[in-house]
């Protein structure tokens, strides 16, 4: 039944040979060397202030939503990174290898990458933005604030929480291990079809895509159920729904995307293995597949993805924009009925992803009226936003600063979506970089707001803020270089390049492509700015310690927790007496009410399983690519077993006594440094009768 | 404050757009391009009419609102149903004209069968011309059945014609594109598509591929030619007098995969008069010209 | 809700002794989302099926007339419905704390489920000895597919029903082992509903 596959297999490492390490490319030589230096240095300074022990039971088996989340940015940050190096690679192949006479180096006959690594960057860095960047960045945010704003002590499902974490991170190790075994897939990041069936692709380059795609959908769809069933069944007592801050109502309606979505990726994917692996003819040409099948059930998948991207983005410009302006925000129901009806649209309007297909004139003009339909609750929550903003007092914070940007990315975004949404223009830009610069306006809007994000709840989960005067520095090197970037993309798109070219052939391009690289160096003098502004916030963080509500102005619950808050959240569950309760409380002299006593609070237990999960995942993943039929058996049976054992651990958590956390609550009003949260298992639980 | 970067953006953008021919899109050729130009013009034109407003009043609310300069403050203001009806009310009519528009366009330029041209292919049934196209892993491949002539990488149709294509893919899918008179067009494996183009005026173009297909998709471009009636007959007899047949064996070799470094030209006479069907036939039999490992790698590569 | 009341003698900010959410409650809503995403990975294998049930997609091989066994897929039918009863039953006998009765239907249910699943496989073996395996067409890729996707569920299934055996005389009806039994009935009842589908769309309508 197994597919026969080109090249070597041999049944004790299946595809594996020492010819899938590329130790003669000196990119990779270079990249190899950066990874292991920085890994060395990692584990060196974890070693040296040996602090493996407070790794392992503080954060790597940790059930806490906030640190679940920390985790989860952290990933998608480093992600971001290398999505960011491949992005710089592209732009660069392009500018140098525009020409017929364009030079080549280091191999290649133009530029410095051949067609074979150029593709597997481009195809990197489209997936690695999208699922392994903005994803996990996204499910942090929604971990850490959610049950902070409904008044929560945790997710519904802790285990789980961390469960999704460590299938995510399996999976983007898998991405991050195709550097040096084997290689990528070279068939754009959303698996070109035919091109990624066997004949075309015979490496294992596509499965590495497939599989971590896989795992880490998983985890997404697990994540999907915790955040819906928190929010409805966990929200504090008096937290009608109409009540519930905006972030959490647009984590909501995201979350009911990624569980409906997510199964049909997998699926399309699942339905692309069979042909791989088990010699199935779902999408070849011949033998009565049908290719179109897939295109249409990735993009059903994938249309709801990039909303399932823009609604917490959304959300957090829901709430940084009220904050900084000092005002509720414009139009809540609508707000929430806007995300409703975008979220409600987004599933039926994924043929626009393919208008060139020769779908013919009356499905192409359907699915047109449909993608233009979701412009209109796009278009009220910028209308409810700006209306926010009038006769309001707006502080410029940095947080503020990233807000403002992302609306007008919106702006150019909107207009160029609304632009492709005509098929009769659609079929004079579809695939060209018209199309690229239109989506990174999205996709830079999802960044410039988890930029806002980061730096408007960095103090709460921190307890200091992030430096303002390199976070300007940041901010203003990061969008003046994608006005630069994208401008000039506009402009190529329009002297009609197309997309994914290894060779610029058309000499008349070269302008506009050293305007992007100009705008490209300018974004790594804005990483610098990036990293420089983490140290110096981290050097100075005794200067800048802040209490409960470090922004003065900020309106929601989560405000009214000590910063950085404790692992319990609440010492008492609030009473919510209205919507935007904080600013409610503030402005009846009430912010600073402590409660008159405390009570026992049940927490669950820290656990190791998801680590184990996740490695073994990533193990089967591994397997499955190279074919190793024995090592997928084993750690499949292993996760089998795992989530079996777990099911007989009786989790019954540990209960934290009130003289305890009086302690702890004391500590934090007098900035003491926070004590180490006590290890707590379910062998050390302490019985509170 | 916030405005000046997109200040400093419209003239550049004006200048760009007053640089000549290179911004191709910007200067249609024939009846379908322009339509597909005008349709960019009015859903920008449409649309900016809302997002113009939108980004001023956005800029001037940024800048009169700050804290400290001494405007008007209205904490509790955070509702008024007329302005929802407007924000709701005005995008809907926007939308409903902009979809009306948008279908009647998408009839007009449908690659099938365009309305802008059905009045020319009833009138005068003689101008059509008929191209058989297939792309292969790294080629383009016209046959003209009409002409009894195929040609690799170059597509010459007489002017005043309107060209009806009938396309398919031996291997993977690709996008067929000539800027400035083509739309856009999948090709597919075992499948057939079609596209239809109008040819009023004189010149050379480049077409492309636009949908990534392999490590040798940068090479794929093709040589387009309009030329007169007279120029056409000249060419298609030099083609005939090739020494080359594209029988379906030729073609066969034809479509292994290689890259067509430089988009070298050639001519064959006497085709197949069923290439076209045999090769979509074919793929749909299976038949599928496999790209190892080792050709990827070494295309566009000067590494051993 | 815009201009919200100023606080007076009755405002509570604090809430102390609020217990949450129940645990069955969340596990069980919990498992109902699981399962809608299920239905979508269902419907979508159903979309991937209706597009490839045509003639072409068969690519000289069967269609679904020539290998489809409607009397066969209605005997299956009845042995996965009974075992749907059997368990749902198991489940009453839980409700009376009964624990031999319990472990009996579960017991039922799974012999039920491995004879639906014998008369499946074999089935499939069967064409596959013929020539018509997966690899065949389009056609048949989607026809096994579903069937085994289902087949996939229902071994889950099994496997979570030997898990319940051991749980039950450990933990007797405790909190977890009381929301495992009921997301389990939910998911074969699910299991169920999917099959009767594909019996009515792929045995019924093939034929």
């Amino acid at each position: 039944m197994q597919v026969e596959v080109p090249g070597p297999w041999s049944p004790l490492l299946g595809r594996l040979t020492l010819d899938a390490i590329p130790y003669t490319n000196p990119i990779l030589q270079g990249t190899f060397a950066g990874a292991a230096l920085a890994g060395l240095i990692v584990i060196g300074c974890v070693l040296y202030f040996k602090k493996v022990g407070y790794l392992w039971r503080e954060w790597l088996t940790s059930v806490d939503h906030k640190k679940i989340g920390v985790m989860y940015i952290i990933v998608g940050l480093v992600m971001l990174f290398r999505g960011f190096a491949d992005g710089l690679m592209i732009r660069t192949q392009q500018v140098i290898a525009n020409g017929p006479n364009a030079p080549g180096v280091l191999g290649a006959q133009h530029g410095f990458l051949p067609p074979f690594h150029f593709d597997q960057v481009y195809s990197a860095h489209g997936t690695i933005m999208i699922l392994f960047a903005a994803t996990p960045i996204l499910t942090g945010f929604q971990n850490i604030v959610v049950p902070l704003q409904i008044g929560a002590r945790d997710m519904a499902f802790p285990y789980m929480n961390a469960l999704s974490l460590w299938l995510t991170t399996a999976a983007a190790a898998l991405v991050m291990i195709s550097l040096f075994v084997g290689d990528f897939s070279a068939a754009g990041w959303v698996g070109l079809i035919p091109l990624t069936e066997l004949p075309f692709s015979p490496s294992t380059g596509v499965d590495y895509w497939m599989w971590a795609i896989q795992i880490s959908s998983v985890g997404t769809t697990l994540n999907a159920i915790n955040m819906i069933v928190t929010i409805v069944e966990m929200r504090a007592p008096g937290m009608t729904w109409f009540r519930m801050p905006v972030f959490s109502w647009t984590t909501l309606s995201t979350n009911i995307i990624g569980l409906t979505a997510f199964p049909v990726l997998g699926v399309a994917l699942a339905l692309l293995g069979a042909d791989r692996y088990l010699g199935t003819h779902f999408f070849t040409a011949g033998y009565g597949g049908n290719l179109m099948l897939y295109t249409n059930l990735f993009w059903i998948w994938g249309h709801p993805e990039v909303y399932f991207l823009i609604l917490p983005t959304f959300g957090i410009l829901s709430e940084v924009i009220p904050t900084f302006s000092e005002k509720p925000l414009f139009g809540y129901v609508t707000m929430v009925a806007a995300t409703f009806a975008i979220a409600g649209i987004s599933w039926v309007v994924w043929l626009h992803h393919f208008f060139t297909m020769g779908s013919g004139p009356d499905i192409n003009g359907f699915f047109s009226v449909a993608t233009m339909l979701v412009g209109i609750p796009t278009g009220v929550k910028l209308f409810n936003w700006m209306f926010t903003l009038y006769r309001a007092r707006i502080t410029y914070s940095v947080a503020m600063l990233w807000a403002m940007f992302g609306l007008f990315l919106l702006l150019a975004g909107g207009l160029t979506g609304m632009m492709l949404a005509l098929p009769a223009v659609n079929y004079t830009v579809h695939d060209s970089v018209f199309v690229i610069a239109h989506f990174h306006c999205m996709v830079l809007l999802v960044v410039a707001s988890a930029f806002a994000g980061v730096t408007y709840w960095f103090p709460k989960l921190f307890g200091f803020k992030l430096n303002e005067g390199w976070g300007k520095a940041f901010f203003w090197t990061f969008s003046i270089a994608t006005i630069i970037v994208f401008a000039a993309m506009f402009a190529l798109g329009f002297q009609g390049e197309t997309r994914r070219l290894d060779w610029t052939f058309n000499t008349a391009w070269k302008p506009m492509l050293m305007v992007e690289e100009i705008g490209m160096i300018l974004y790594v003098v804005s990483l610098a700015c990036f990293a420089i502004m983490l140290v110096v916030s981290i050097r100075n963080r005794a200067k800048n310690r802040v209490g409960a509500d470090p922004w003065g102005t900020s309106r929601t619950l989560e405000w009214l927790t000590p910063s950085p808050v404790p692992f319990y959240n609440f010492a008492v569950t609030p009473q919510v007496n209205t919507r935007d309760e904080l600013s409610w409380r503030r402005k009846h002299g009430l912010e600073s009410a402590k409660p008159a006593g405390f009570e026992a609070i049940h927490m669950p237990s820290n656990t190791g399983m998801p680590v184990i999960i996740g490695a073994l995942a990533g193990i089967w993943g591994f397997a499955m690519i190279w074919r190793i039929w024995w090592l997928a058996g084993i750690s499949l049976l292993g996760i089998v077993v795992c989530v079996i054992i777990r099911s007989f651990n009786k989790n019954e958590g540990y209960h934290l006594q009130p003289q305890e956390i009086e302690a702890m609550e004391k500590n934090l009003a007098t900035g003491a440094i926070v004590a180490e949260q006590p290890v707590r298992t379910h062998l050390h639980h302490v019985e509170a009768h | 404050m916030r405005l000046k970067p997109y200040l400093a953006l419209l003239p550049v953008l004006a200048l760009a757009a007053c640089s000549s021919g290179d911004y191709r899109l910007f200067h249609p050729l024939n009846l379908i391009a322009t339509q597909e130009w005008h349709a960019t013009i009015v859903d920008t034109i449409v649309m900016l009419l809302i997002i113009l407003p939108v980004l001023l009043v956005l800029a001037l609310f940024g800048w009169r609102y700050r804290k400290g300069a001494g405007a008007a403050y209205d904490p509790d203001w955070s509702h008024n149903t007329a302005l929802e009806l407007l924000v709701w009310g005005v995008p809907f009519l926007v939308v409903a004209g902009l979809g009306y528009y948008s279908v009647k366009t998408i009839y007009a330029v449908e690659p099938y069968n365009p309305g802008l041209l059905q009045k020319q292919e009833a009138a005068d049934p003689q101008s059509v011309l008929n191209v058989d196209v297939i792309a292969t892993d790294w080629q383009w491949v016209f046959v003209y059945p009409d002409q009894h002539i195929a040609t690799i990488d170059q597509l010459v149709v007489p002017q005043g014609s309107v060209v009806k294509m009938r396309l398919t893919s031996t291997s993977v899918s690709n996008d067929i594109f000539i800027p400035q008179l083509a739309p856009m067009i999948a090709v597919m494996p075992g499948m057939l598509t079609k596209d239809t183009f109008d040819a009023p005026a004189l010149g050379n173009y480049t077409g492309f591929a636009a949908d990534f297909s392999g490590a040798g998709f940068s090479w794929m471009q093709f040589d387009t030619k309009i030329v007169s009636p007279a120029d056409f007959t000249a060419w298609t007899q030099q083609a005939s007098a090739s020494s080359d047949q594209l029988s379906y064996e030729a073609f066969q070799q034809v479509a292994q995969p290689h890259a067509n470094i430089g988009a070298k030209i050639s001519y064959f006479s006497s085709p197949d008069p069923q290439l076209f069907d045999k090769v979509v036939a074919a793929a749909q039999a299976g038949v599928v010209y496999p790209v190892p490992a080792a050709l990827t790698k070494s295309i566009g590569s000067n590494e051993k | 809700m815009a201009h919200q009341a100023a606080p007076g003698a009755g405002t509570r900010l604090f809430h102390p002794g609020f217990e949450g959410h129940s645990q069955i409650s969340a596990r069980t809503l919990g498992f109902w989302l699981y399962m809608l995403s299920d239905a979508l990975l269902f419907t979508a294998l159903f979309a991937a099926y209706a597009v490839l049930d045509t003639p072409m997609n068969a690519a000289g091989g069967p269609i679904a007339s020539q290998i489809v066994n409607p009397i066969e897929g209605f005997w299956q039918t009845i042995a996965i419905l009974a075992s749907v009863t059997c368990y749902s039953l198991a489940t009453v006998a839980m409700k009376n704390g009964n624990r031999a009765g319990t472990a009996l239907g579960i017991i039922a249910a799974m012999v039920l489920a491995v004879v639906f699943l014998a008369f499946g496989f074999n089935d499939l073996a069967t064409l596959t000895a013929h020539g018509n395996g997966l690899g065949r067409s389009g056609y048949l890729s989607a026809y096994f597919v579903l069937i085994l996707t289902h087949a996939v569920h229902m071994l889950i299934g099994i496997l979570w029903m030997l898990v319940m055996l051991v749980q039950i005389p450990r933990y007797g009806f405790n909190e977890m082992v009381v929301a495992r039994m009921l997301n389990l009935r939910m998911f074969w009842q699910f299991q169920a509903t999917v099959w009767v589908c594909v019996y009515i769309y792929v045995y019924m309508i093939g034929a």
